[in-house]
């Protein structure tokens, strides 16, 4: 009831407003006039009894305003006033406005772009029916907490675990289709990934395309509970080698090649030239459990058809496989599974004690990628959120102490307001209207910002990739959650900055304000301290990121400079996908790969052409090593001399090409090559670590096993019972580009009987420009064979350790950049305020007789203070900062002078600039005009 | 007792629901009245009482009409309603235990303690 009547009254003084406010007049007038009668009847004269009456009733103004007060009908008139009055504070200071709105804008953008990209790569479930009962599972073994299961593995798991209701098994793979499809065309550099210098090798003009297939177990689209677009997905019955071969085309591949013709159902696809019928189409854009969409998913038999595995690999408990994702039972725990599967892990020990020693099994929660990340892609994901955090923080500090400069300008302005009656918190939502007026335009200005920045990035990094990879199908679209988070972001950020300064302005006392006091001498200490606190704030903010980003990039550059041991600028690294894919006969294989060498070495500025199973740099293979001669391991103590080596079957000429300089012996003549002879050229490495004291030259290895294990498909492992060590050769780093390889061994290979793909030439300008040329006689060779390229200089800057610095690097100094430029607008606003606030201060020295080059000292060394303060701040936290990076960042020094002392002056100076331009203003001061100003 | 007494903080309510419990009121009469039976022994700051008839009748304790005064000018006449009727008692309860327990206090002496 009362309720009722109090909405009836408070909507009554909404809506009739004028109504109400015409009653109210009247209602008072009366008042007074009645008063003034009773003053006359009481013998004071007509003309005294109306003033007299006024006087006593005191401020009708005030009544009326706490009478609307009373009636609730005022909150929504002063917010509309607050809003109004604010909107003409923003325009009558545009520059202010401006660089407010921007620098909020701008936090706020970077934030809610890498909020949402982090989001959608991790924290978004995976967009399949019920993700959190999914568990993804992982072999451990030492030192591999995130390993992948062989097939035999992953069978005995499916058939005897009881948790899961289903467990599915996938693998990447690639496949080639013929030329009867039109190609892609060829694949653009993006300007991005060419900024950051990621380039991938690129697939030459002409041949078959490699396409990305998913190969995955026949539950698998039954376990995730997908629908198809067209026709239907697979089946465990199709994931049986004796099944007819089929596949399903995702809805990007269909799109693009198919142009989305349903009829393409039914019909037939040729990879690696098997025949595989199209069985169906998946929706656009669906991954399933993966980060990107493929060309097309076939079950995991299909990658014995294609001949990616053969069919005795099924059967290889050392051959990894795939990873295994399963979905829990109703009712049963994470835990319960993991016990059960550590019971599985344990009979497989025993049951296969050679292959499985040692090896656990790992549930993680498969409902996002979050639990699967590793802790040091935890550190870099967690760096870059510090990274765009404290952009927003140097945005929000900046706008603040422009806030606080211009809350002490308005000083006046609010002890007027304050002296003929506005209440204090009156005054507080003045200001912080103001304040969230800015967030508010910030947030809109953010908001589109945000959506192109990531559309950008996504966008570039999409097409930096080649599309036999797949499609990048994440939504860049902001959507609503996106949208609350700029909005919160940017609320939080005005209310927090608004506050502090609101809090200062209304607490002037009236009469010293509006006597200008502030002027004088008297700089009140509390709201500079506070607005130096904010300028040392950003400066070391901006520091740590800048001196971070110096040493990401001084790290990532340490990639053109490292001695890797051979000479990678002029070489170009040539890869062909297998031929045997193709299904051509050997001889014909091998005659392609002679005449390939051949033309490639014709071809103009080609120095030479060297063949390896295994260039300088990419996927390692390993052999066990153990020397002949028993006498010859006497001279150390260890008893099992067998170790794993890497190695690589070459042409004599491979060490020329690379530039490996042969330090004892010979390499093997053509005619060894040929005849395949039991000769090796190791590393020093290697020889060091067999026969310390003595000359490896002409002692023998035995080189694998009789028994040879497989650990890669389609790759034969090398068997020499006794092979000659005919040479020592430098020792390189190709394994890991952190340390030179610890034992590497060079065989010797046959064009004629062994086919490799992999080809080095040697130019004698940028093997870049080879590329075409080189593409024209691949053609001309074979139409079908596709081959990639890529100078052997950019696969090394291309090795994960400096791409993360390098994009570290980059994006650190954007950021950096970013916040310097923050922080200087910061700064020069702040000293040309303090210059302006003591230009009576000022005019009174110089009618003292200071002079010009003191003033200018003394405002420069007051201003220079905090930034200084900043500085040495920034460095401290940089040497922390930089010694947790460079205990996961490769070819990082933690205290590298040149970034620390370099970065500091570099900002020191910008910062003195920012000072002094506006310090000058100072020595410009008359003392006349500034002593008369008052 | 010749010196007038300011008003205590939140009892203005009271005394004007008091006043126009007699009989409609305008604010002016409301002053009056209240300085009357005061015996004008209470300063009432004029300019706080409009603010506090908004308030009542916005919290439905007071009703307001229009109507004519003595001297045939048009004028707002507030008039008690039940809802204020039952907080004007509660009130006045309220203020009479309150006043109670003061006073009992005020003339403790120092045997009693």
């Amino acid at each position: 009831m009362t309720l009722l009547s109090r909405f009836r009254s408070w909507l009554r003084a909404i809506v009739r407003r004028s109504r109400m406010e015409s009653e109210m007049d009247t209602e008072l007038r009366f008042h007074i006039e009645a008063f003034a009668e009773d003053l006359v009847r009481s013998g004071v004269p007509r003309e005294e009894a109306l003033w007299r009456a006024r006087i006593e009733f005191g401020g009708v103004e005030r009544a009326k305003e706490e009478c609307r007060d009373a009636r609730g009908a005022n909150f929504l008139e002063s917010l509309i006033q607050d809003l109004r009055f604010g909107l003409r504070m923003l325009r009558k200071n545009p520059g202010f406005t401006s660089v407010a709105v921007l620098t909020l804008a701008l936090g706020i953008a970077v934030n809610t772009a890498v909020f949402t990209a982090f989001d959608a790569l991790v924290l978004r479930p995976r967009p399949v029916k019920d993700p959190d009962s999914l568990v993804a599972v992982f072999r451990t073994t030492p030192g591999d907490a995130r390993g992948r299961f062989s097939y035999p593995d992953y069978v005995y798991l499916r058939d005897h675990s009881k948790s899961f209701s289903d467990l599915s098994l996938f693998a990447f793979g690639m496949a080639l289709t013929s030329s009867d499809l039109p190609p892609t065309g060829p694949e653009a550099i993006s300007r991005l990934a060419g900024t950051v210098g990621f380039q991938l090798p690129q697939l030459l003009p002409g041949g078959a395309q490699p396409i990305g297939c998913y190969f995955v177990s026949g539950n698998y689209f039954q376990m995730l509970g997908a629908v198809p677009l067209h026709g239907r997905l697979l089946l465990p019955e199709d994931d049986l080698l004796s099944s007819p071969p089929v596949a399903v085309l995702s809805g990007n591949f269909w799109q693009r090649q198919f142009h989305s013709d349903p009829k393409v159902v039914g019909s037939i696809l040729h990879l690696n030239g098997v025949a595989f019928t199209i069985i169906g189409v998946t929706p656009v854009d669906y991954m399933g459990t993966l980060p990107n969409v493929p060309s097309l998913w076939a079950p995991v038999a299909g990658k014995v058809q294609v001949g990616g595995l053969s069919a005795g690999d099924l059967e290889n408990r050392l051959l990894i496989a795939g990873m295994p994702m399963g979905r829990l039972r109703h009712g049963v725990s994470l835990s319960d599974a993991q016990a059960e599967l550590d019971v599985l892990a344990a009979q497989l020990r025993t049951a296969h004690p050679e292959d499985e020693r040692n090896a656990g099994i790992a549930l993680l929660p498969g409902r996002n990628d979050a639990a699967v990340l590793e802790p040091t892609e935890w550190a870099l994901v967690a760096a870059a959120m510090s990274a765009v955090g404290l952009l927003l923080l140097i945005a929000c500090a900046n706008v603040a102490s422009l806030l606080l400069a211009r809350a002490a300008v308005r000083g006046k302005e609010t002890a007027v307001r304050l002296a003929i009656g506005a209440s204090r918190g009156r005054l507080l939502r003045q200001l912080l209207t103001e304040s969230v007026l800015i967030a508010l335009f910030a947030g809109a200005f953010g908001l589109p910002l945000a959506g192109w920045l990531l559309h950008l990035l996504i966008v570039e990094i999409a097409s930096a990739l080649p599309s036999a990879w797949g499609t990048i199908a994440l939504k860049v679209s902001p959507d609503i959650r996106i949208f609350l988070y700029a909005l919160l972001v940017s609320g939080c950020a005005g209310v927090a900055f608004g506050l502090a300064p609101a809090l200062q302005a209304s607490k002037p006392n009236v009469n010293s304000a509006l006597k200008d006091e502030s002027t004088a001498f008297g700089v009140r200490l509390s709201r500079s301290r506070l607005r130096g606190a904010l300028i040392a704030g950003q400066m070391a903010a901006c520091l740590v990121l800048l001196i971070s980003s110096a040493l990401l990039l001084r790290g990532s550059q340490r990639a053109l400079t490292l001695d890797v041991g051979y000479e990678p600028q002029r070489v170009l690294y040539l890869e062909m996908y297998s031929p045997a894919n193709l299904h051509y006969p050997q001889a014909r294989m091998l005659q392609i790969n002679r005449d390939l060498i051949h033309g490639i070495a014709g071809l103009p500025s080609v120095r030479s052409v060297a063949q390896a199973s295994r260039g300088p740099i990419g996927g390692i293979r390993w052999v066990p090593v153990a020397p002949v001669d028993a006498a010859a391991s006497g001279s150390t103590a260890q008893g099992n001399q067998t170790t794993g080596a890497g190695y690589s079957y070459v042409t004599s000429n491979y060490f020329d090409t690379l530039g490996i300089p042969i330090l004892r012996g010979r390499v093997f003549t053509p005619s060894e090559a040929e005849g395949q002879a039991p000769v090796v050229v190791i590393s020093e490495a290697t020889a060091r670590r067999f026969w310390p004291d003595e000359d490896a030259i002409g002692k023998r290895l035995k080189i694998g096993l009789e028994k040879g294990t497989m650990f890669f498909p389609g790759q034969k492992d090398p068997f020499v019972p006794s092979s000659e060590v005919i040479g020592i050769a430098r020792d390189v780093r190709s394994m890991d580009l952190r340390r030179i390889d610890e034992s590497y061994i060079y065989l010797p290979l046959s064009l004629t009987r062994q086919w490799t793909g992999t080809l080095l030439v040697r130019t004698d300008g940028d093997p870049r420009q080879l590329l075409p040329a080189t593409g024209r006689e691949v053609h001309a060779i074979d139409a079908n064979l596709p081959v990639v390229g890529s100078p052997l200089y950019s696969m090394i800057s291309m090795d994960p350790f400096f791409v993360v610095s390098r994009v570290g690097g980059l994006l650190a100094s954007i950021v950096g950049a970013l916040g310097l430029l923050l922080a200087c607008m910061g700064v020069y606003g702040m000293v040309s305020y303090t210059v302006a606030q003591r230009t009576h201060e000022i005019g009174i020295r110089m009618a003292l007789g200071a002079h010009g080059g003191q003033i200018l000292q003394l405002v420069v060394r007051e201003g220079f203070r905090p930034i200084l303060g900043g500085i040495v701040v920034g460095i401290l936290l940089s040497a922390g900062v930089s010694r947790l990076m460079a205990a996961t960042l490769f070819g990082l020094s933690s205290l590298d002078v040149v970034s620390f002392f370099g970065v500091s002056v570099l900002l020191g100076g910008i910062a003195l600039v920012a000072t002094v331009l506006p310090a000058r203003r100072a020595t410009r001061v008359d003392p006349m005009v500034a002593l008369r100003y008052e | 007792m010749d010196k007038q007494l300011d008003v205590l903080q939140g009892t203005l309510d009271m005394l004007i629901l008091k006043a126009v419990s007699l009989g409609p009121l305008h604010g002016y009469g409301i002053l009056l009245r209240i300085q009357q039976i005061s015996k004008d022994r209470l300063e009432i700051q004029q300019g706080s009482l409009y603010p506090a008839l908004y308030r009542l009748e916005h919290q439905g304790w007071i009703t307001s009409e229009w109507g004519e005064s003595e001297n045939n000018r048009k004028a707002k006449y507030y008039r008690l309603t039940a809802a204020g009727k039952r907080r004007l008692q509660s009130e006045a309860e309220k203020w009479n235990r309150m006043a109670e327990v003061i006073a009992g206090i005020l003339h403790t002496t120092p045997e009693e303690v």
